[in-house]
Parts: C-alpha cells; sequence; structure tokens
C-alpha cells in the first residue's frame, strides 16, 4: 500500500497531543504517520512554531498533511506556519480535538486521500455521541 | 461465535445482497469500532450497520460508537454489491469477536 496521509496534532499540552497520540494509535492506527507539536520550546503549555513546523514536515509522504489545532493560539501558530512555509498539500482542518483526530487516523489508515480525510476529522463535528 | 445467520441473497446480476445479525459479546467500544471502520472501507459495497432504530454507514468510526450498542444487543449488517457477502462475514467477525 502507498504511503498515507499524515496527521500532526497540535496542542496547548504536550500531554494532551501526547495522549491523543496513543488513543488514536488503539482505535485507529499505528501505521499512518502521526506527529504532534504540544507546549512551548520549553515544555510550557502554550505553542510553539517550530514544533509545529518540525511536526509537518516529519509526516509528509507526499500524499498530503492535515492539521488538527486544539483551539486558540494553535490554530493561530498553525495558520502562521502554513503562512510561513506554504505547502499545497498541508490543510488546518477546523474540527473537534478528539473525534475529529480519531476519524482522521481511521480514514487515512484506509489509503483515503487528503481531501477525504481532511472531511472526515471536519465531519466528526456533527456526529452525536449520545 | 454467536451469530444468527439469515443471508438473503438475490443474484439478479453480479450484485448481491446480504445481511446477519450479530449478538454482541461486549459493548461496542472504540477499537472494535476502528476495527470496523478500517475493514468497511476495504470494501466496494454498500454497507449499513443497524442498532436498535440507527442505521450507520460502519466507515463512520464515530457512528459506529455513537449507536451505544451494548453487550447482549444485536447488530445487523447489511451490505449490497459485489463484495457484498465478503463484507458481512468480515464485519460481522469483527463484531462477534468485540471484547
Amino acid at each position: 500500500m502507498s504511503a498515507s496521509v499524515g496527521i500532526v496534532l497540535v496542542s496547548h499540552s504536550a500531554e494532551l497531543a501526547a495522549g491523543l497520540r496513543l488513543l488514536v494509535e488503539q482505535i485507529g492506527s499505528d501505521t499512518v504517520p502521526l506527529a504532534t507539536a504540544g507546549g512551548t520550546d520549553d515544555g510550557r503549555i502554550g505553542t510553539s512554531y517550530d514544533l509545529v513546523l518540525a511536526a509537518i514536515r516529519s509526516v509528509d509522504r507526499g500524499q498530503g498533511v492535515v492539521v488538527l489545532p486544539d483551539l486558540g493560539s494553535s490554530v493561530l501558530t498553525a495558520r502562521t506556519v502554513l503562512e510561513d512555509h506554504p505547502h499545497p498539500d498541508a490543510l488546518i482542518v477546523d474540527a473537534p480535538f478528539v473525534e475529529g483526530a480519531v476519524a482522521a487516523v481511521v480514514t487515512a489508515a484506509s489509503g483515503a486521500d487528503l481531501k477525504t480525510v481532511a472531511d472526515a476529522a471536519k465531519e466528526a463535528r456533527h456526529v452525536h455521541k449520545l | 461465535m454467536s451469530t444468527s445467520s439469515e443471508p438473503t441473497t438475490t443474484t439478479a446480476t453480479t450484485v448481491s445482497r446480504h445481511e446477519r445479525a450479530v449478538v454482541l459479546p461486549a459493548n461496542l467500544h472504540a477499537r472494535p469500532a476502528g476495527q470496523l471502520a478500517r475493514a468497511a472501507a476495504t470494501f466496494t459495497s454498500a454497507i449499513q450497520l443497524e442498532h436498535g432504530d440507527r442505521t450507520v454507514n460502519p466507515t463512520g468510526v464515530l457512528a459506529v460508537m455513537g449507536l451505544g450498542a451494548t453487550l447482549g444487543s444485536t447488530v445487523t449488517v447489511r451490505a449490497e454489491g459485489p463484495d457484498a457477502e465478503q463484507a458481512v462475514e468480515t464485519l460481522a467477525q469483527i463484531l462477534a469477536a468485540a471484547e
């Protein structure tokens, strides 16, 4: 099977991103290229331009990259990174963090293309838990 | 395997329809939901999972979890298409093996 779409989890908290990573690896797949960019460069709560940039580069296998920010400055930082380093196949997706990550990884694991993976994450907003 | 198998096959052309009901041996948790979604994506047939009065497309992992299907309840797998029989067989096995 060819390489799949890469996923980047951007969070204010390194622990939150790392925990979500463990979760999606169990529900979805541990073969999808996945990177986390959590916390600041010195490990505090916040976001890091350099960590986000490195994460995007590390999961790019030529099939595109879906960037999932948790909220607030994660969104702003991810946007700034992609404005400074234009990448035609990297998309910031507006989705609930946990549900979007699960849907994106499961969809990417089945070999879906960038748009399908991004749509799966977006649609996570509309799926009821109860 | 605690499945009640009643495949209804109509071979009008090459398209067939199959279905099977599975009594869940465990709650339909996140992990089997992920397995179902990934398996469902490998078939070309249209597949449905039915639980109670709700029907979902099993390629949607969140929708499968949202069924809230619990131990002892029945989930019916339906598929229509060229690989319907295989699809139903594969998904029913995942449901029956859920822990």
